[in-house]
């Protein structure tokens, strides 16, 4: 359970943040006060659990003071929320307003409450000079209820997937207080949040600085590790700099210290690559047309017979297949009837070969690919670039002994708006176990060639209420309740599921 | 039968102009990064593990900032583009796979495709080979 929030806290502009005293505090007064003095320095920190700077949250926790402040809790729970409400450009409706330690608290269910909220940020003053500030933080996961301890590993992972899916540019994020002893579940910050620049781990128990190895992929600038067993094993401070400035180079603070700015040499290095994202299309428009003709293609090819393929190729079509050379005996895989005609130019170096194995003209074509062995595509696995419209790569798998592939099409424009393939080139290879594991998790579509069986009258009048409801076509949706016995309430459970975790693939939406 | 032997002629010189082709990009690629968007047409585009780059700019800003790169190509596979889709432009399919270590990142698998289109050069007076369209993905990229 995540609680977004923005933090509203109030700050005294007239005495300054530094005379503020520490005694008496809870451990998670401490860390808000922590938090607040990060900010004044202009550093970056959170409060509760995980405190991640980035947009506006659905919830929303107004803070008055520190406690040590008397101010504190004279504020009137009415003239403070009217007050906001005088200069929030939308209604809000606080959620269990309450007083803790003289700091006011409450929460709010809309993100664009908390971002106007967010706005209101120096424009309350009340009759005493005093500025009420508001800082943002965006998810909390210690609330008044809600105790989520990010050492566990689905806790952790579930942190990540919101950071990756909501807030993939954050560049700070804390995670002191958390009783974190390991850094295996952070690796995938190095490449699901690159733009990490500031990263608290403080009061931990993290034990050996190899652990940072986890995490040395992100570019910090600022890492906070005071209050882990870990900082004891240095004999000095030098020596502790120098061992978290070579994971870290750019490192220029250290448990809030500044550090001298590093000097390195005039050549960039860069490690990062780019995130990979999933299938690329241009456009919607270009997206629909490709996926219905690939899912016609492969309902043809995965049937017995491929000969209606005739249609799918231009007349001077080309295709050739390559697979990777395996010190593997060729007869014992599964690529093994795929090797024999593997136009692999690193490999055939007889031109005579290289044109035998290049197949010309339509016919040759679907004549060799009928030929080539049985197969079940998984559609949900493929991911498909189109490049300068015509170019059409496919990655896949294929169930036969389950296979992995790429594929480039290349094609133009064909009578109703379908398309013709010109040019056809296959890469076949053996998947990984990983790959064999993911393969076929999704329904496969009935292929729309095989014969459908002949639907009772209730059949049909459930087929038709399951795709309304679904927004599946006929075939997915008759894929779905077939598989679940025609029981409509468990398919729509599986569908619900399915599609949760988005594992239905976009042509089961194409009617 | 003329057709068949102009075929045959065309798909012999694809692969030698592939193979040539292959030894030119990966080396710039892994030793000479900078000269890489010479083999680019203006107009390029890039799909990179999903990510699209287009123009010769946003190319050079791209391979600048991939890390350095060692390819071992261990497929390649040329195809004679047919004229209708380029409009009788004489353009190569070559498909390339093997692996890919970019430095700071574990070694991975990789599949490649480019179009090549021969083009008037300004400072050769034959023609030259320039890469219309490069589509680039990790085999393992989900996973």
């Amino acid at each position: 359970h995540v609680v977004r929030l923005i933090y509203l806290s109030e700050h005294d502009n007239r005495t300054g943040p530094s005379n503020r005293s520490r005694k008496g505090r809870s451990n998670k007064g401490r860390s808000r006060e922590r938090f607040q003095r990060d900010r004044q320095r202009g550093g970056h920190g959170g409060g509760g659990s995980a405190g991640i700077f980035g947009g506006p949250g659905p919830r929303s926790r107004l803070e008055d003071t520190d406690g040590d402040i008397p101010h504190g809790k004279k504020y009137d729970k009415k003239w403070l929320l009217t007050a906001l409400q005088n200069i929030c450009s939308v209604t809000y409706t606080p959620v269990q307003y309450h007083v803790d330690h003289s700091r006011a608290h409450f929460y709010l269910d809309n993100a664009t409450a908390a971002s106007a909220l967010h706005k209101c940020s120096h424009k309350i003053t009340d009759t005493d000079g005093y500025k009420l500030e508001s800082h943002f933080i965006v998810t909390d996961l210690v609330s008044q209820n809600v105790e989520v301890i990010l050492n566990r590993k689905t806790n952790m992972e579930a942190v990540i997937k919101i950071i990756e899916e909501n807030i993939p540019e954050l560049t700070s994020l804390n995670l002191s207080n958390n009783r974190i002893h390991k850094l295996d579940d952070l690796s995938e910050l190095v490449t699901k949040v690159p733009n990490l620049k500031s990263l608290n781990l403080s009061h931990n128990e993290l034990k050996l600085d190899r652990d940072l190895d986890k995490v040395k992929g992100l570019k910090l600038v600022e890492l906070w590790l005071v209050r882990n067993p870990l900082c004891d094993l240095f004999k000095d401070q030098a020596s502790y700099i120098s061992a978290m400035r070579q994971r870290f180079p750019r490192l220029l603070k250290l448990d809030g210290n500044d550090l001298p700015p590093p000097i390195g040499f005039d050549v960039e290095t860069p490690t990062a690559i780019p995130p990979c994202k999933g299938s690329y299309f241009g456009s919607d428009e270009i997206k629909g047309l490709i996926l219905r003709f690939l899912q016609q293609y492969y309902s043809i090819y995965d049937s017995g017979d491929r000969q209606p393929l005739l249609d799918a190729y231009h007349d001077g079509a080309s295709l050739s297949i390559t697979t990777p050379f395996s010190n593997q005996n060729p007869s014992r895989s599964s690529l093994g009837e795929y090797h024999k005609d593997s136009r692999n130019l690193k490999r055939v170096k007889d031109s005579t070969v290289r044109f035998r194995l290049l197949k010309h003209t339509r016919l040759n074509v679907v004549a060799f690919i009928n030929e080539l062995p049985k197969t079940q595509h998984d559609i949900a696995s493929f991911t498909i670039d189109v490049n300068t419209y015509t170019v059409i790569a496919v990655n896949g798998k294929s169930r036969d002994s389950t296979l992995a592939f790429s594929r480039v099409f290349i094609t133009v424009p064909a009578g109703n708006s379908g398309l013709c393939i010109v040019n056809d080139q296959l890469f076949i290879r053996m998947a990984t176990t990983e790959e064999i594991r993911k393969a076929f998790v999704a329904p496969a579509p009935t292929p729309s060639s095989s014969p459908v069986p002949t639907l009772t009258a209730p059949q049909q009048e459930m087929l038709t209420a399951f795709s309304q409801k679904s927004g599946m076509n006929l075939e997915w949706s008759q894929k779905c309740l077939q598989d679940n016995e025609w029981d409509f309430n468990k398919a729509a459970q599986i569908f619900t599921r399915l599609q949760t975790e988005g594992k239905i693939p976009d042509v089961a939406f194409i009617k | 039968m003329a057709a068949t032997l102009d075929f045959r002629t065309h798909a012999d010189q694809s692969c030698r102009y592939s193979e040539e082709f292959v030894n030119i990009y990966y080396d710039c690629m892994d030793k000479k990064r900078r000269n890489l968007t010479r083999l680019y047409l203006d107009k390029a585009t890039l799909v990179w593990n999903g990510n699209t780059v287009s123009g010769l700019d946003a190319l050079g800003e791209f391979f600048e900032a991939l890390p350095s790169s060692e390819f071992q190509v261990q497929t390649l596979d040329c195809q004679p583009v047919h004229d209708q889709a380029t409009q009788g432009q004489m353009t190569l399919l070559v498909v390339t796979g093997g692996t890919v270590k970019f430095e700071g990142n574990k070694q991975r698998f990789y599949n490649q495709n480019f179009l090549l289109t021969a083009q008037a050069s300004p400072n050769n007076d034959q023609p030259v080979w320039k890469i219309a369209s490069d589509c680039f993905r990790f085999q393992d990229w989900n996973s």
